[in-house]
């Protein structure tokens, strides 16, 4: 085999593209005349212009197909998520610690929850209704005004202790601090058959020794109330707030850090996913210096 | 320097030649002269023709060396310091001088005795002292530095440097987090996976094709008689030391350098030192100053033929002639195939690319307030997409699939890039004894009643159509069958006539031949006729006779048979026999004579008279004793019977073979060490030469002219001589080869093909040459594909190849030629392939940056394409045919015509690849909008989404994820991605089969493969969705089953677009369209 390449000064390259961006001879600038990068150019913003045209008619064919109030498939939402408020991140997951002298720990936390409570203000409530069935509140049509389904109205005084308007400090103060428990709206959703979902809050592991976690749940046992199901999507109820659950626990041990479990129970709601802490369930680790 | 000298040193053959005057060199007629013609006759008029060589050896020696020098300054400079070494083993070689010394000296030089020879224990010292009598094998690349050059080789940089940045990506946010997921560890770890077991794989490919060529050159182990402690010994060739007496026998191969003692008839082929293919004889007596000339030396790996001589050890191994040698051929560089450099270009094209489309983006990344890590991450990503992983490995397969296909017609590729090598040859310089001829002296016409007859010479003799039924016919073949010694070697009754083995000299052995097809029998006919008186050929009579008794009872006359060297045959003549008549010889059937003579010996071809006469019965009675010595027979006033004339013919194949090298543009120049007149004879018959083309000397002729005054521009082919040849300046030679377009170099050495091939490299050619020859090797290795014969060549040219030709034909080299044009068009249509959907890879990374889409597909699902799914089909493209006619073309102009240029890429990436991003989009797009997430809401949604501790992300319907819910998603979009590609790469593969032509005219279905690639494509994705789709480390999901078809229609508009394109190519050839189109 042989020597096929020919070794290039440093020089000669530079000679040679310098010829390559503008030849004098043939008025070439990067190998074409200025007349051809017109007619390439062209060519080019033609095929990009149709590319583009066949993209937005495809996009828009697929959102001529798609039902604006329910999804089409709801494959990876089977079972809602449920988040905590106060929501404060550690390395993993959940990790709230405060100091119950100190109140600079803890006002961050209360302040949280009044920022998150106030959507649940009656102001804000105004466009939903009162619902006092203990059923699914099902809507076959759009009976509201601007062609939308109803709302039932959740307003933050239903979870009493836990609202800040009894106590603006949320327990934390004492130690007994508030954790408000929502779960992910899902459209269409049905959580159980007959008996609304409860939250139940317990230490991750139990010792035998221990005391179990005292809680006390707002409204009153924990349950989201069967009347806000099913969701209808963001179009047809515009004012729906997920219904809250509030936990007060009352006996954390004080200086240590414990992990804390909510599940929401609920014959279709599952908690068991091993990929997804957060389905079904909310776990968090707490831990109240005092 | 020492290069120089190489070639110096090679340059000495030409005058060994005119002096010795029995090589191939040796003057045909009409310079008259029978094989194995009397030396000193030949010597003389060799002398006449070649004087300015004849002053000879050392003197002329040096002149060369001062002259090649001159010549090859330029050229040579950049060889001249790394060859130092070799110069000093070269002068250790011409001080060779055993041969002048007499056999005391010698004894005394070597402490030896040439009765007892040397002692066990003097030979043992002298072999641990010395080393083994072997060539030392070229230098081998060590496997280690093998393995490790593929590993870092090519793409393989810019996968280890992905893989080098998962880590750091790790190491930030190991450091600034020390729970952060491994994720990045794995990816690093799957990249460098990748790179080693490519660069495995590589390596495997290219172990297996050396491995067949180790078996190949597999030899077995020479044994040699020595004496040793006054006994003859049998001893591996191996272990013989210098100052060894070592017996040699017809048959052996010459086990070291030695320096003959006594000799009888021994007579050796110095072809693969030298390449004349001549025997040549051998005495003890010192003959010649130059080392080379003197008939006392025999070298090592020369063959002995006949005789039996007994010789000191004087050289060993690679002190030997021959060792030095094949020493300086491993020195000639040994550079980068064309293809090499293709892909080397392609690989600067791509990795360019990904490497100014990374930092750009890296750079827009951090401008657009991303955080380096996350840059750093995208860098990643953007050079995955950009690789083409599986593809080198995909080049390797199908350059060993072609080159097994190769092995099948005969060619055996040694280095797998040498198989498209033999595509862009632009120039072959063929041997032409074996090559291009069937290396077998044959009978081709004869002249008999005034009238040539043209005999048959193809491969099988079938078909021999002269006229036979003349009485002069009877009377010749009778002459033929019975001057003659030839004899077929026992039991061969079953092969056919052409193949057997026969005992005797190249033209007895023709005329053999040639008497059993048309005769039958010979021996029986011999056996019928008694032979009782013979004078074997020698060179001063010229002539060879034999006395028989004739088959005919009642004839009692004794039958002598004659044949000769024609003008020698009819001075003993004073009859001529025309119709079976006999008749006085006069004035004008001398002149036919004479005529015919020339016209067959003008053809190149070795020419010899027959005669006979019936002795007188009453003068030599049947008791009658003759004596040969005394020559009591009359040898004059003898009746002429007729002239037959030899060559050895051409191939059959070879025309035809030479035909589509002249229609594919590639030049064939011969190249060989026979007479002029025999090469152009050889030339025009298989149309190196074509039909209508003259050379100088023709014109001259024709035009009754002196040759200087013809208009050289007039003439289209030369023949050129070694003589010629070496008086020639570079530049000269560059004029020949430009000006000339059909040349024949004749009586070169095998060395100044070295010249040639530099010549030719000159002219930007891609040369292949031909070769057998020890001293070949160095051209062969110059060449940029060096062939060597699979059967008549020497291990020395195997070694130095980069091609062997198993049947020593001509026309395989065209076949090769031919798949090799295939296979670089079929690479060009496997690297679109596999580029185009680099861009559909890439732009999800973009929009991702830009857009902040959530990420359209992964890393890890861009090796599941670029290793996966695409692998079968990209190597189903090499099984694509010719689109047209690929020997029609011009070879590949090495410079201009890129495997991978301009128009390839920009079609590939800027029209396909981006019709398949936005088919995979709207495949993604589709997925995300059914399932919650329409487009609208997407854009700039990356920062929640990928956010672990935003646990309830609202879609377009209010719904809210966790994160976990989300990333399902996000594989399902990968899954859809990567399914959108490979559906339109379907489509990609389909278009991908012609360049030019339309699919229909190709074929759907002639090329199977295609469709197994096909079927393997869906089924890998369907494995990969539905079989894995549960292991979440591998990030594919099970996709609903309408979503596999999303991008079909893009498929079709891919599919449609390139038929419009190859259209509007053939429509309008050379418009502005064909040349940005057409790659």
């Amino acid at each position: 085999m042989a020597a096929l390449q020919e070794k290039k000064s440093c020089s000669q390259r530079m000679e040679e593209f310098q010829r390559y961006c503008w030849n004098p001879d043939t008025g070439q600038m990067l190998g074409r005349t200025l007349s051809r990068w017109v007619w390439i150019s062209l060519y080019y913003v033609a095929f990009y212009v149709v590319m583009t045209g066949l993209f937005a008619l495809c996009i828009y064919t697929l959102m001529c197909t798609i039902d604006p109030y329910t999804p089409d498939y709801q494959d990876h939402l089977k079972s809602p998520g449920v988040t905590l408020r106060p929501d404060v991140y550690g390395d993993k997951g959940l990790d709230i610690s405060y100091n119950v002298s100190d109140n600079r720990t803890w006002v961050g936390l209360v302040h949280a929850l009044h920022g998150f409570l106030a959507g649940y203000s009656p102001e804000s409530q105004q466009d939903s209704i009162n619902c006092t069935s203990e059923k699914y509140f099902f809507q076959e049509s759009f009976g509201a005004p601007n062609h939308t389904k109803f709302s039932c109205k959740f307003t933050a005084d239903m979870l009493q202790n836990c609202s800040g308007l009894v106590d603006p400090n949320f327990g934390f103060a004492e130690g007994r601090p508030c954790f408000v428990i929502k779960m992910n709206r899902i459209v269409k959703f049905l959580p159980s058959n007959s008996t609304a979902p409860r939250v139940d809050c317990a230490f991750l592991e139990q010792h035998r020794d221990a005391r179990p976690l005292q809680v006390e749940y707002y409204p009153p046992n924990g349950t989201f109330s069967l009347h806000y199901f099913p969701y209808y999507g963001s179009k047809a109820q515009p004012h729906y707030s997920n219904p809250l659950v509030a936990a007060k626990l009352l006996n954390v041990p004080r200086n240590t850090e414990v992990v804390i479990v909510c599940k929401v129970l609920a014959d279709h709601v599952t908690f068991d996913n091993p990929h997804d802490p957060y389905e079904g369930k909310v776990e968090f680790k707490l831990k109240i210096q005092q | 320097m020492s290069h120089v000298s190489v070639n110096l040193h090679l340059l000495v053959k030409p005058e060994v030649r005119g002096i010795r005057g029995n090589g191939p060199g040796s003057p045909r007629p009409p310079s008259a002269s029978v094989r194995n013609a009397e030396p000193a006759r030949e010597a003389k008029k060799t002398l006449e023709i070649y004087s300015v060589e004849l002053s000879g050896t050392k003197d002329i020696a040096q002149t060369d060396k001062a002259d090649g020098k001159e010549k090859y300054r330029g050229l040579k400079n950049r060889f001249e310091p790394r060859k130092n070494h070799q110069k000093e083993e070269l002068k250790k070689e011409l001080d060779l001088d055993d041969h002048k010394l007499s056999i005391k000296e010698l004894e005394e030089k070597y402490s030896t005795n040439i009765i007892t020879g040397l002692s066990s224990t003097q030979a043992a010292a002298l072999l641990a002292q010395n080393g083994p009598n072997a060539l030392t094998p070229p230098k081998e690349t060590p496997e280690i530095i093998k393995f490790l050059k593929q590993m870092v080789g090519g793409f393989s940089i810019l996968l280890w440097v992905g893989a080098i940045l998962c880590w750091i990506a790790y190491g930030i946010q190991y450091s600034m987090n020390k729970s952060s997921s491994l994720d990045n560890v794995y990816l690093g770890c799957v990249l460098a996976l990748v790179v080693i077991l490519t660069g495995v794989f590589a390596y495997y490919q290219e172990a297996k094709s050396t491995n067949i060529m180790a078996t190949f050159n597999k030899m077995i182990p020479q044994q040699a008689l020595v004496i040793r402690d006054s006994e003859k010994k049998t001893v591996p060739a191996e272990q013989l030391v210098v100052g060894d007496i070592v017996e040699i026998k017809g048959g052996d191969r010459i086990p070291a350098d030695i320096r003959l003692l006594s000799v009888q008839g021994c007579k050796v082929d110095n072809s693969s030192l030298t390449g004349e293919s001549e025997p040549q004889a051998r005495s003890s007596e010192f003959t010649h100053d130059n080392a080379l000339e003197t008939k006392n030396i025999g070298f090592y790996s020369t063959t002995c033929l006949e005789g039996t001589a007994s010789g000191m050890v004087i050289n060993t191994g690679d002190r030997t002639v021959i060792g030095q040698i094949a020493s300086l051929a491993s020195g000639v560089g040994d550079e980068k195939t064309p293809i090499a450099i293709e892909i080397e270009h392609f690989v600067h094209i791509v990795g360019g690319v990904a490497i100014s489309i990374g930092i750009l983006f890296f750079i827009i990344a951090v401008s657009l307030k991303y955080h380096v890590l996350d840059s750093i991450i995208f860098l990643i990503g953007i050079i995955v997409a950009n690789v083409p992983e599986g593809l080198l490995a995909t080049v390797t397969v199908t350059l060993s699939l072609t080159a097994k296909r190769m092995a099948k017609k005969n060619c055996l590729v040694k280095n797998l890039e040498a198989v498209e090598t033999l595509g862009s040859t632009s120039i072959i310089c063929s041997d032409k004894t074996g090559t291009l001829t069937q290396n077998r002296m044959t009978v081709a016409h004869l002249w008999f009643d005034n009238q040539i007859f043209i005999a048959d010479t193809s491969e099988d003799h079938s078909n021999q159509v002269f006229d036979q039924s003349s009485g002069t016919w009877a009377s010749l073949s009778k002459i033929i069958t019975l001057c003659n010694r030839a004899e077929f070697r026992p039991g061969q009754e079953n092969v056919p006539i052409m193949k057997r083995v026969v005992v005797g000299d190249a033209s007895e052995t023709a005329l053999l031949k040639f008497s059993e097809v048309i005769l039958g029998d010979v021996m029986e006919i011999r056996k019928r006729n008694h032979k009782v008186a013979e004078i074997p050929f020698n060179s001063t009579n010229k002539f060879q006779l034999s006395i028989h008794k004739t088959d005919d009872p009642n004839d009692k006359r004794f039958l002598m048979v004659m044949k000769g060297a024609p003008e020698r045959i009819l001075e003993k003549c004073s009859t001529i026999m025309v119709n079976g008549q006999e008749q006085p010889l006069d004035e004008s059937t001398a002149e036919a004579f004479h005529t015919a003579y020339m016209e067959l010996g003008g053809l190149g071809e070795r020419v010899l008279g027959f005669c006979h006469l019936y002795l007188p019965a009453d003068e030599f009675p049947e008791s009658y004793s003759f004596d040969v010595d005394a020559m009591n027979f009359p040898t004059s006033n003898l009746c002429f019977v007729g002239l037959l004339s030899m060559i050895d013919p051409p191939r059959s194949t070879v025309p035809d073979a030479v035909t589509k090298c002249r229609s594919a543009g590639i030049k064939v120049i011969m190249v060989t060490g026979d007479h002029p007149i025999t090469a152009k004879a050889i030339a025009k018959s298989v149309g190196i030469i074509s039909a209508n083309s003259e050379t100088v000397e023709d014109i001259a002729k024709r035009l009754h002219i002196a040759v200087e005054q013809v208009n050289k521009r007039e003439a289209k082919a030369a023949v050129v001589t070694g003589t010629e040849l070496k008086d020639m300046s570079p530049e000269q030679l560059d004029e020949l080869l430009t000006n000339y377009s059909e040349i024949v170099f004749a009586r070169t050495s095998p060395q100044q093909k070295l010249i040639i091939v530099e010549g030719c490299q000159r002219q930007n050619a891609v040369v292949a040459v031909t070769g057998d020859g020890v001293n070949d090797s160095p051209a062969l290795k110059k060449a940029d594909i060096g062939i060597a014969m699979g059967i008549a060549g020497s291990d020395a040219a195997k070694n130095a190849a980069d091609m062997v030709l198993l049947d020593d034909n001509f026309a395989s080299i065209v076949t090769g030629v031919e798949e090799g044009r295939l296979i670089f068009d079929n690479l060009k249509k496997t690297i679109a392939y596999t580029l185009t959907k680099n861009i559909a890879e890439l732009c999800p990374f973009l929009i991702y940056i830009i857009v902040g889409l959530p990420l359209p597909i992964g890393t890890i699902t861009i090796l599941f394409i670029d290793l996966g799914t695409d692998i079968i089909p990209s190597i189903a493209l090499a099984y694509e045919k010719a689109e047209s006619d690929i020997m029609n073309r011009k070879p590949r102009h090495k410079k201009k015509d890129r495997l991978v240029n301009q128009q390839l890429a920009i079609y590939s990436y800027l029209h396909i690849g981006l019709m398949q991003a936005v088919g995979a989009f709207v495949v993604y797009l589709t997925v995300y909008a059914q399932e919650g997430f329409t487009p609208g809401i997407l854009t700039n949604l990356r920062v929640a989404w990928e956010n672990g501790n935003v646990n309830d992300l609202e879609d377009s319907y209010g719904q809210q994820w966790t994160w976990y819910q989300r990333k399902y998603l996000e594989w399902t979009g990968y899954t859809a991605f990567f399914v959108g590609i490979m559906v339109q790469q379907i489509a990609d593969l389909l278009i991908r089969k012609t360049r030019r032509n339309s699919i229909f005219r190709q074929g759907l279905f002639r090329n199977k493969v295609i469709w197994l690639g096909i079927a393997s494509q869906i089924i890998i994705a369907l494995i990969l969705s539905y079989g894995l789709g549960s292991v979440t480390a591998l990030n594919f999901t099970m996709l609903r089953p309408q979503y596999w078809f999303v991008a079909v229609p893009y498929a079709i508009l891919i599919w449609v677009y390139d038929e419009v394109r190859k259209l509007f190519i053939r429509l309008y050839p050379g418009s502005w369209w064909d040349k940005n189109m057409y790659y």
